[in-house]
């Protein structure tokens, strides 16, 4: 590692950080402040936090991305690999990234960031680091190998990584990190957007990691998946630490009852699909086929089914983007659809405009900004930039985007993907109000709790 | 034969392409440009590429053409015979020669350097750059290039969509077209460099671009034989047109 400012240090953890307190660029609070931990090999460490709680931030600092020199000031000291880095608002040492990431791994929250978009099949992701290392051929075939074994991954290996699912582009996003073998690993949201295979094959993955003696920290919403496995489980609020136990809480879903199921939804319905096959331009093979389903105004229909089934590919085709193969197929209300990855969504300069954009000036819609606004708790971040907003409210902003047309027909792809509890509130209270003007949604979602307390119920994808 | 051409070593068909523009170049003959121009479209077809390259070709040799018309063709100031006359302008047979002469020489750069862009792989190209003994750079710089401009359709087509759930840049016809250019340019090149800016540094993390030693898992089929090619075509690209060129200087 390239360190201009380092000592030998004397501990038999894989990672010790104090840090004392982290403040980015131009910001006016600290990030993060007062925290320490230590990652010993084979642990298994669960940091829960609300969006914008900091875990982000602390993943950069873990990972030697953060702090930028010249730019965020810190303060502390982290000692990894037996050598000392000590940060201060005078120095700020400037990390060999590449050096770092041989010990520590950080897959992001936006798990495609991970991937580079250079190599033309999935195989080559997998060992893009490895390859800038050097390693010899017949040993990078080895370790695909094994790893596609592990992750079950086989049937990707030949596949473009800019055309995967949201689901798919994590698990190999997961398993190029794996395979590039830090001795501690952090993990950003690693399980959001998967099902339930690929949550039990991540899961497996990280048993035999920590086996093999790798450090783990997940940065997560919530700890309840972790809570039986988790060596230390922590909660980050404001960011400072603290004990899991003595936490504000974490973002557990709202504890709400089902909906209930509509008495009589109309006859006539909203969206309609019969016999109908769906598929992209120069594909060898349609993504969905002899797709028959109704959704009636009153109704909350969810989407399930493993990744890549075309879950995201249906909702484009209700949304208008995408004209069916063949069967017949129709819409017969406003549709506005929320799309997986909110940054694909919002391009303008502050969130109102965002808002606002392609509105009619004197419309009725463009009056309805500052209500959407506040609906969504989004009034503060009226003249702030989509792309500075933690990953919730950047999500919020997206759907505020949907939702100042008023659709009649909500589609929503993952939509608790990223969401924070007040966030999920704020969901609920927006699926209830497009049923109060008559109309229907419909979600897909691996979230299963999400489904079962959201939907009426759940079309199967396969 | 198809796929034997689609087999062929990147640099072998770039050092083939060489030779081709500098010997026709250099020789200057119309029939020597026509022949290799016709080479070239025959090369395309046993590929199945000829619809592209003849498309592609057509889109930038016949706006060349025409301002070459326009120069030499009608603007010339020489003195031989005359064709057409619209007034002060004179359509001389010395000015449509000279042009149609430089629009072959053009021709020939143009169609030669597409088939090679239409024959090989970006993926093997860049993957050869980095087995060969060029710096890691090179390689670097080349796939920066070579994917920026796929990746910025990618991701203006994910604008394009958004937009169009908010019924914006909808409109059909060249006004259509316009509006969507306008609507899409400014979100593509933010969203490009923020993309940019965020990958960049998971790109850092995994190395990249290499440093020091590094390897492919990708092959890129080579063999003896068309290594002996790329020298002779690469000598050859040198000393025929010196070979060419040199007589013409003497005698002036």
């Amino acid at each position: 590692m390239d360190m201009e400012h380092r000592a030998r240090a004397g501990t038999t953890a894989a990672l010790h950080l104090r840090l004392g307190s982290f403040r980015y660029s131009e910001a006016h609070s600290d990030a993060l402040r007062e925290i320490e931990m230590e990652f010993s090999p084979g642990s298994l460490t669960v940091i829960a936090g609300d969006s914008g709680s900091g875990k982000s931030t602390l993943g950069g600092v873990l990972a030697g991305m953060l702090p930028r020199p010249g730019a965020d000031q810190c303060e502390g000291t982290v000692t990894l690999a037996g050598q000392r880095i000590d940060y201060s608002p005078e120095l700020s040492p400037r990390i060999d990234i590449a050096g770092w990431a041989r010990h520590v791994g950080l897959l992001p929250q936006d798990a495609g960031l991970y991937l580079s978009r250079i190599r033309q099949t999935v195989a080559e992701e997998l060992v893009f680091a490895r390859e800038n290392e050097g390693m010899p051929r017949e040993e990078m075939t080895e370790l695909i190998s094994e790893l596609s074994t592990r992750l079950s991954l086989e049937h990707l290996l030949e596949r473009d990584p800019a055309k995967l699912s949201g689901g798919q582009e994590r698990l190999v996003a997961l398993a190029a990190l794996s395979a590039a073998k830090p001795s501690i690993i952090v993990l950003d949201e690693p399980l959001a957007g998967l099902d339930s295979k690929a949550t039990a094959t991540v899961t497996a993955m990280i048993t035999r990691l920590r086996a093999a003696g790798t450090a783990l920290v997940v940065l997560t919403r919530t700890t309840e998946a972790w809570e039986a496995e988790a060596d230390a489980l922590w909660t980050l609020a404001d960011g400072t630490l603290l004990p899991a136990s003595e936490g504000t809480g974490t973002a557990a879903l709202p504890s709400k009852r089902r909906r209930p199921s509509i008495a009589a939804a109309s006859a006539e319905p909203l969206l309609a699909f019969a016999g109908v096959q769906l598929g992209y331009k120069g594909a060898s093979a349609p993504v969905i086929s002899n797709l028959d389903l109704e959704v009636h105004a009153g109704e909350c229909v969810g989407l399930a089914g493993a990744n890549g089934t075309g879950k995201t590919t249906l909702l484009k085709a209700a949304a208008g983007l995408l004209k069916p193969a063949s069967g017949k197929m129709r819409v017969a209300a406003d549709a506005g659809m929320l799309l997986q990855n909110p940054s694909d969504q919002l391009f303008e300069r502050t969130v109102a405009r965002e808002i606002a954009f392609g509105l009619p000036k004197k419309s009725i819609q463009r009056a309805r900004v500052p209500l959407v606004l506040e609906q969504l708790g989004l009034e503060s971040y009226a003249q702030t930039h989509p792309y500075e907003l933690p990953a919730s409210a950047r999500r919020l902003v997206a759907l505020a985007t949907v939702l100042v047309r008023e659709p009649r027909l909500l589609l929503l792809d993952e939509p608790t993907e990223a969401m924070d509890s007040a966030g999920l509130q704020i969901l609920h209270e927006v699926i209830d109000s497009v049923f109060e003007r008559g109309g229907a949604v419909l979600f897909s979602s691996h979230d299963e709790r999400f489904i079962s307390r959201t939907a009426h119920r759940v079309h199967q994808l396969s | 034969m198809k796929r034997r051409i689609a087999d062929l070593h990147p640099f072998t068909v770039l050092c083939l392409a060489v030779l081709t523009v500098s010997v026709a170049t250099a020789a200057s003959r119309w029939w020597l440009n026509c022949a290799v121009i016709v080479l070239c479209l025959a090369v395309g077809a046993v590929a199945g590429k000829s619809r592209k390259l003849a498309a592609l070709s057509g889109a930038i040799m016949l706006p060349t053409l025409l301002s070459l018309l326009m120069i030499h063709g009608l603007a010339s100031q020489e003195t031989s015979a005359v064709i057409a006359v619209w007034g002060p302008i004179l359509l001389t047979l010395g000015g449509v020669e000279i042009a149609m002469a430089l629009a072959l020489r053009t021709a020939v750069l143009v169609v030669a350097g597409l088939l090679c862009g239409l024959l090989i792989d970006k993926h093997q190209l860049v993957a050869a750059i980095d087995l060969s003994p060029a710096p890691p750079q090179a390689g670097y710089l080349l796939a920066s290039t070579l994917f920026l401009l796929p990746q910025m359709m990618e991701k203006q087509h994910a604008i394009g969509e958004a937009q169009a759930l908010r019924k914006a840049g909808t409109g059909r016809g060249l006004a259509g077209w316009l509006q969507r250019l306008r609507l899409r340019a400014v979100p593509l090149v933010l969203s490009s460099v923020q993309d940019a800016h965020d990958r960049s540094v998971h790109l850092a993390a995994r190395g990249f671009p290499a440093r020091g030693e590094h390897s492919r898992l990708r092959q890129v089929a080579d063999s003896q034989i068309q290594r002996g090619v790329r020298w002779v075509a690469l000598l050859c690209s040198v000393l025929v047109p010196v070979a060419i060129l040199l007589p013409l200087g003497g005698a002036s």
